[in-house]
């Protein structure tokens, strides 16, 4: 599939198409279609982000953590997970043994101390080919956008973390933030050598009859195709302004939401709520991304922000 | 192994207003389905909208039954279903009910969490006693079972379905409690169960139904389990039941 390929700073991906942290899990690699072929070949995928660890293990947010709108998903869950060691004790020796696809490994501290302590003790993995630094959950006190909002405070981080690792670091960034692409070029002027956005944005439901809210915790991150116009402008305007590679995620549910976001300026992609309505969808995504540029004698490569 | 499957729809009825109940063609002989486990469904007009997660009411060879209460868009779109339709599903999911051999079971459901009940009060012929109570709003809701409790009275004993719990648990030495039904239900009942076995079926909002979200997770023990991969069936007793 040489139409689709492409990179993401210093990875090489056999294939644009990516999950997004959170949505995805070696549960949807075992997936299996009527004939009992995997639903979603794993080479589909050019690198696989797993869901965001922080140092401790996190029980997340009360329940309910989910809500369906008309056009998206509302989620509060909280990050929760097994935290580093838990990680690296139990999921990791699985990963390194399932996958055969660059594993980029997503997560979070609640300090900059913290999040240096994380990324040392990873390094060693060799099965970790990159990370994603998570500055940009909207569910968590501590940990996420609480990083995120303020380019200062990324350009600390990251800076901190660039001297520690000589693999990809990916900074996930929050569509809601004043200015993103400030955020961007404080993530790239501190040593990252890619971006990822968009995380969720805020969001909200509540029941009219009851006023109660939707969720838990009232408000939470929205996700899905009501997000695609919004991540592609932003997309499209970090694009304008960074050098490194975006890895772009908001709404991708079909090849052609795909080919958009390559456009606006993204190097690669990844499919996040789809992965819940239509499981199997980043295979789907990078075969038509694969047939569309075939038959046109395309390259996404060449396609990198080339919006008209 | 899980699969996602495109079935064909045999048969719609519906057996009581606001209920609808499918029968599905599974294709192929199915095998170590258990009460409690559960399919994601979803009818193909809602392509796009997450998959609903149902508890199976009875496998037979190849067909698989689902009863489904109507409660929103998803639920409903089930009502338009035609014998030859197709129906998206992701399964089978979920743990199910343990075996209840030799054991002397009292079978508790309130509402829609009717199906995985019935189907062990089905089996039950073959694996031991089983003492099936059932409450609803109304006679509109009323399933077969051996006790009936409706809140107006309208069929069966007017009352909870909790009410005689403790009597009918003496009366019939019941050594193992089955719940499945709405959370104030499950809590009662979990209160007045505390020195027997008792397992409950929990419902819950999913986005995946296999374990990759965490959408799902309720207060269990000292962390949050997931519905749909650590469950649907827990031990009551583990269940925070204030904090839901």
């Amino acid at each position: 599939m040489k139409q689709i390929e492409s990179s993401l700073g210093k990875l090489k991906l056999a294939s644009c198409v990516t999950v997004a942290s959170g949505t995805f899990g070696l549960e949807y690699l075992k997936l299996k279609d009527a004939d009992g072929k995997p639903l979603l070949p794993q080479e589909s995928l050019g690198a696989y982000v797993s869901k965001t660890i922080t140092y401790e293990a996190k029980a997340g947010n009360p329940s309910p953590r989910l809500y369906e709108t008309e056009c998206g998903l509302l989620n509060s869950i909280g990050l929760q997970n097994p935290g580093l060691k838990g990680f690296l004790n139990n999921d990791l020796p699985i990963l390194k043994e399932t996958l055969r696809i660059p594993l980029i490994v997503s997560f979070s501290g609640s300090s900059i101390d913290e999040f240096c302590e994380m990324i040392t003790t990873m390094e060693p993995y060799d099965e970790i080919a990159g990370y994603e630094v998570n500055v940009s959950c909207p569910n968590v006190e501590k940990e996420g956008i609480a990083f995120g909002a303020d380019p200062e405070v990324i350009y600390k981080l990251v800076s901190r973390l660039a001297v520690l690792t000589d693999k990809e670091l990916n900074v996930k960034l929050s569509p809601n933030v004043t200015d993103i692409a400030q955020m961007a070029l404080a993530a790239q002027e501190a040593g990252a050598s890619s971006l990822a956005l968009i995380n969720t944005l805020w969001g909200m439901a509540i029941d009219w009859k009851t006023g109660k809210a939707m969720l838990s915790k009232k408000v939470g991150g929205y996700s899905g195709r009501g997000v695609k116009p919004v991540a592609l402008a932003l997309v499209y305007k970090v694009a304008q302004v960074a050098k490194i590679p975006i890895l772009a995620m908001g709404g991708i549910h079909s090849w052609q939401d795909a080919l958009e976001f390559i456009y606006a300026g993204a190097s690669a992609v990844a499919v996040g709520t789809a992965n819940f309505t239509a499981p199997g969808a980043p295979a789907k995504i990078a075969q038509g991304l694969h047939e569309y540029c075939k038959a046109n004698n395309l390259y996404i490569r060449d396609l990198i922000a080339k919006v008209k | 192994m899980i699969t996602k499957d495109s079935l064909k729809v045999l048969d719609v009825s519906s057996p009581a207003p606001q209920y609808v109940c499918l029968k599905l063609d599974a294709g192929k002989p199915l095998q170590g389905l258990l009460p409690g486990m559960f399919y994601e469904l979803r009818a193909p007009s809602q392509k796009g909208r997450l998959f609903k997660p149902i508890s199976i009411l009875e496998v037979e060879e190849s067909t698989l039954s689902f009863l489904i209460k109507v409660v929103g868009a998803g639920t409903q779109a089930f009502t338009q279903l035609k014998a030859g339709d197709r129906v998206e599903a992701i399964g089978p999911l979920g743990n199910g009910f343990p075996g209840i051999a030799g054991r002397r079971v009292l079978l508790v459901s309130g509402g829609a969490g009717y199906p995985p009940l019935a189907w062990i009060k089905r089996k039950s012929d073959v694996a031991g006693f089983c003492l099936h109570l059932h409450g609803c709003a109304s006679a509109d809701e009323a399933f077969p079972c051996d006790l009936l409790y409706t809140d107006d009275g309208s069929l069966g004993s007017k009352g909870l379905v909790t009410d005689s719990v403790d009597c009918l648990i003496a009366e019939h030495n019941i050594d193992l409690v089955f719940s499945c039904g709405p959370v104030p239900m499950l809590a009662k009942l979990t209160e007045l169960c505390m020195q027997i076995e008792h397992y409950v079926s929990m419902e819950a909002y999913m986005a995946c139904g296999i374990g990759v979200c965490h959408g799902c997770a309720i207060p269990v023990d000292k962390a949050f389990k997931l519905v749909c991969k650590d469950g649907p069936v827990f031990d009551a007793t583990q269940i925070r039941w204030s904090e839901l």
